[in-house]
C-alpha cells in the first residue's frame, strides 16, 4: 500500500481521504530551496550513520565475544549501556541442570547473648506454588528471588566472598526479600536472617531400557547471618 | 519485497540515479506502516495487562515497599546510569500516581491517540519501571523495552488508530486539495517547512522500522549461537532440563507429558536451535512464513508450558515486523472492523 506514490493514489481515487499535509509528488525534494536541501541530506547522513552504528554495536555487544568485540569493547559498551543493554541467553548455552531451593530462617538473640533461630521456611515452595496453575505467573514469584539469588552469586568474587558494592546491594536485596517472607509466615520479632540455598541436580532423561539414574546428592551453601535492624522489618 | 515503482511517474524527468531513488526512498516511502501500528497496538496492549496482572504486587515490584528499595534503586542508577521517574520521591501517592499515569499512557498508546507525543511518554514510563526492578525482569520485559523505545522513532499511529480516526474525520469535510500539479520551482518556506518535516519524520521511521528488524534477527541470532555451543542443546536434552524447572512449570502434568516423549522433545530441541540460527538468513525468501509459523507455535508453546506469557507476547509481537503491509491489510479487511479503523490505510 505504502509503496504506490500518494499522487498516483489520489489521482486514482479510491475513495480514501486525503492527508492534511500538502501533497506533494514523488521527487518531492526537488521542490526545496538549497539549505532545505541541506538539512534534509545532513539528516539522512546523520540518521544512517547513528542506525548502523547502532546495530553493528548491538550486535558485537550480544553476538559471543570475538576479536572485533573484543577490540572494541569500550565503544561498545559506552554505546549499548545502559538503556540498551539486553541478554537473550534464556536457557542458554546449557539450561538450568539443577533445581535451587532457597530457604530463610530468622533469629533473635536473647538476653544472654546466644542466638536463638526458628524454623526454616522453604521460600522457593512458595513461589512455586504461586505459579503453580496459573495462567500468567507474577514477576514477584517466577522472577524476583530467582534473580536476585542469580545475580548475588554473579557478583560473588571466586572465593565466594562478597566485596564489590554490586555484591553488597544485592545482599541487602535478598536480605530484604527473606525479611519480607518470613514477616508474611510469622509475626515474631527478630534481628538477623539467613539464607540456605540447596542445589539438587536434576537427573538425566532415563530412557525405558535404562535403569532409572540414582538421585544425584544435593549440594547445601549455608550463608552467613545477615543482620536485620527493626525498622527494616 | 516487491519492486518499487520508480519515483520518476513524470516521464519527462530524466531517471534518477541510484542514490537519488535510495534517497527517494529513504525520505518518502515510510516502509511497513502496518506493520509499526501492529506493534504499537501490541506492546501497548501488553504492558497494560502486565500492568494489570501485577496490580496486587504493584507495591513490591516498584513501590517504596520494594525489597530493592528506592534507596537501591538510587544508587544503582548512580552506577548505571538509568534514569526512573518512580526514584524521585518514595512517598506512596507519588508512586500509585506514576502507577495510574502507567496505565493510561498504555492505553493510550495502545489506541494512538496523539501518537508521537504518547510513545515518548510510554517509552519514559516503560524506561522507568523496568530500570526500578531491573533485578525482577526477564527477556519479555527486556525486549519490551527496547521495542518501546525504538516505536518513538516510528509513525505507529498512522494505522489503525484515533490519530488515522481524527485525521479521517478532519479531512472528510470538504476541502481545498493544496495545488500540486503544475508547480516547478521551490515551494514557499512555510510549506518547504512542512515538507522537510515530513520527510524527516518518514526518515526516522524507515531507520526505526530497520532497527527493530535487525534487532529481532539479532535476538534470534544470539539466542541460536548461544544455544549452539551448549552441549544439552547438541545432544538433545536441553528440553528435559527446561522442563523440568519448578518456577517454568504452571501445569506439572502438561510438562510431565512432554517430558515423557524424549524423541519429541529433542526434535523440538533441535529445531528451535535451527530455527533461531537460520532465521535472519530466511527473511528474504517466501520461508520467512514458514519460520515465523515455527515461531509463533514455539512461543505458543512456552506460554502455556513455562508459565511465560509475556515473554512470549513480547517476541510474538516483534516477529510482526516481518508481516508486509499488503499482507496486513488483506488479513484485517478479511476479518469486519468497525469502519473508523479503515481509516489508517492510505500513505
Amino acid at each position: 500500500m505504502n509503496n504506490i506514490s500518494t499522487a498516483a493514489h489520489h489521482a486514482a481515487g479510491e475513495g480514501y481521504a486525503p492527508p492534511p499535509e500538502p501533497v506533494v509528488p514523488p521527487g518531492e525534494g526537488r521542490q526545496l530551496s538549497r539549505p532545505a536541501e541541506l538539512i534534509v541530506a545532513g539528516a539522512v547522513a546523520l540518521c544512517l550513520t547513528a542506525t548502523l552504528v547502532h546495530v553493528a554495536s548491538v550486535f558485537l555487544f550480544v553476538a559471543p565475544s570475538n576479536t572485533v568485540s573484543r577490540l572494541y569493547q569500550r565503544q561498545i559498551n559506552a554505546w549499548v549501556y545502559p538503556y540498551f543493554e539486553q541478554d537473550w541467553k534464556l536457557f542458554a548455552p546449557n539450561p538450568q541442570s539443577a533445581r535451587q531451593q532457597i530457604s530463610a530462617r530468622a533469629s533473635m538473640t536473647a538476653s544472654d547473648g546466644t542466638p536463638r533461630p526458628g524454623d526454616w521456611v522453604d521460600l522457593t515452595a512458595v513461589d512455586d506454588a504461586a505459579v503453580r496453575h496459573d495462567f500468567f505467573p507474577s514477576h514477584t514469584a517466577q522472577n524476583m528471588l530467582r534473580r536476585a539469588w542469580a545475580a548475588y552469586a554473579d557478583a560473588q568474587g571466586a572465593d565466594g566472598q562478597v566485596s564489590s558494592p554490586r555484591a553488597l546491594m544485592l545482599q541487602e536485596y535478598l536480605r530484604n526479600i527473606a525479611v519480607q517472607r518470613i514477616s508474611a509466615h510469622s509475626h515474631t520479632t527478630f534481628n538477623a536472617v539467613q539464607l540456605r540455598v540447596t542445589s539438587t541436580p536434576i537427573p538425566p532423561p532415563g530412557g525405558a531400557d535404562q535403569p532409572a539414574a540414582p538421585a544425584p546428592a544435593p549440594s547445601i551453601r549455608l550463608l552467613p547471618w545477615w543482620s536485620v535492624t527493626s525498622h527494616e522489618r | 519485497m516487491r519492486t518499487l515503482p520508480g519515483p520518476a511517474a513524470d516521464a519527462a524527468a530524466p531517471a534518477p540515479d541510484l542514490i537519488t531513488r535510495a534517497f527517494t526512498c529513504l525520505t518518502e516511502r515510510p516502509i511497513s506502516l502496518h506493520a509499526a501500528s501492529v506493534l504499537r497496538i501490541g506492546y501497548g496492549l501488553l504492558y497494560l495487562v502486565f500492568l494489570l496482572r501485577e496490580f496486587p504486587n504493584r507495591d513490591e515490584m516498584w513501590g517504596p515497599a520494594s525489597p530493592w528499595t528506592p534507596s537501591l534503586a538510587r544508587e544503582l542508577e548512580g552506577q548505571s546510569g538509568w534514569h526512573s521517574i518512580l526514584t524521585l520521591s518514595d512517598s506512596t501517592a507519588y508512586f500509585q500516581t506514576c502507577y495510574a499515569l502507567a496505565l493510561v499512557t498504555a492505553a493510550l498508546f495502545m489506541l494512538g491517540w496523539h501518537t508521537r507525543a504518547i510513545s515518548i511518554l510510554f517509552a519514559i514510563v516503560v524506561t522507568s519501571f523496568h530500570s526500578r526492578y531491573l533485578f525482577m525482569t526477564d527477556g519479555g520485559d527486556n525486549l519490551t523495552v527496547l521495542m518501546v523505545m525504538y516505536l518513538t522513532l516510528t509513525d505507529c499511529g498512522r494505522c489503525w488508530s484515533l490519530d488515522a480516526h481524527r485525521r479521517r474525520l478532519r479531512t472528510s469535510a470538504p476541502v481545498m486539495r493544496p495545488a500540486v500539479s503544475a508547480r516547478t520551482g521551490p515551494l514557499p518556506v512555510r510549506q518547504q517547512a512542512v515538507l522537510v518535516r515530513r520527510l524527516l519524520s518518514t526518515l526516522l521511521h524507515n531507520c526505526g522500522m530497520f532497527v527493530i528488524a535487525a534487532q529481532v534477527c539479532i535476538l534470534y541470532g544470539a539466542a541460536g549461537l548461544y544455544k549452539v555451543q551448549g552441549s544439552m542443546w547438541r545432544d538433545g536434552t536441553a528440553m528435559h532440563y527446561v522442563l523440568n524447572l519448578d518456577l517454568f512449570q504452571p501445569w506439572p502434568g502438561l510438562s510431565h507429558l512432554a517430558d515423557s516423549h524424549q524423541v519429541l522433545a529433542a526434535i523440538a530441541g533441535y529445531l528451535t536451535v535451527l530455527v533461531q540460527v537460520a532465521f535472519p538468513f530466511a527473511l528474504f525468501s517466501r520461508l520467512k512464513y514458514v519460520l515465523l509459523g515455527a515461531l509463533l507455535s514455539m512461543h505458543i508453546g512456552i506460554a502455556v508450558l513455562l508459565g511465560l506469557p509475556e515473554f512470549s507476547g513480547a517476541m510474538i509481537v516483534a516477529d510482526a515486523v516481518f508481516l508486509p503491509d499488503r499482507l496486513l491489510t488483506r488479513s484485517h479487511r478479511g476479518v469486519a472492523m468497525p469502519g473508523w479503523i479503515h481509516a489508517g490505510e492510505t500513505l
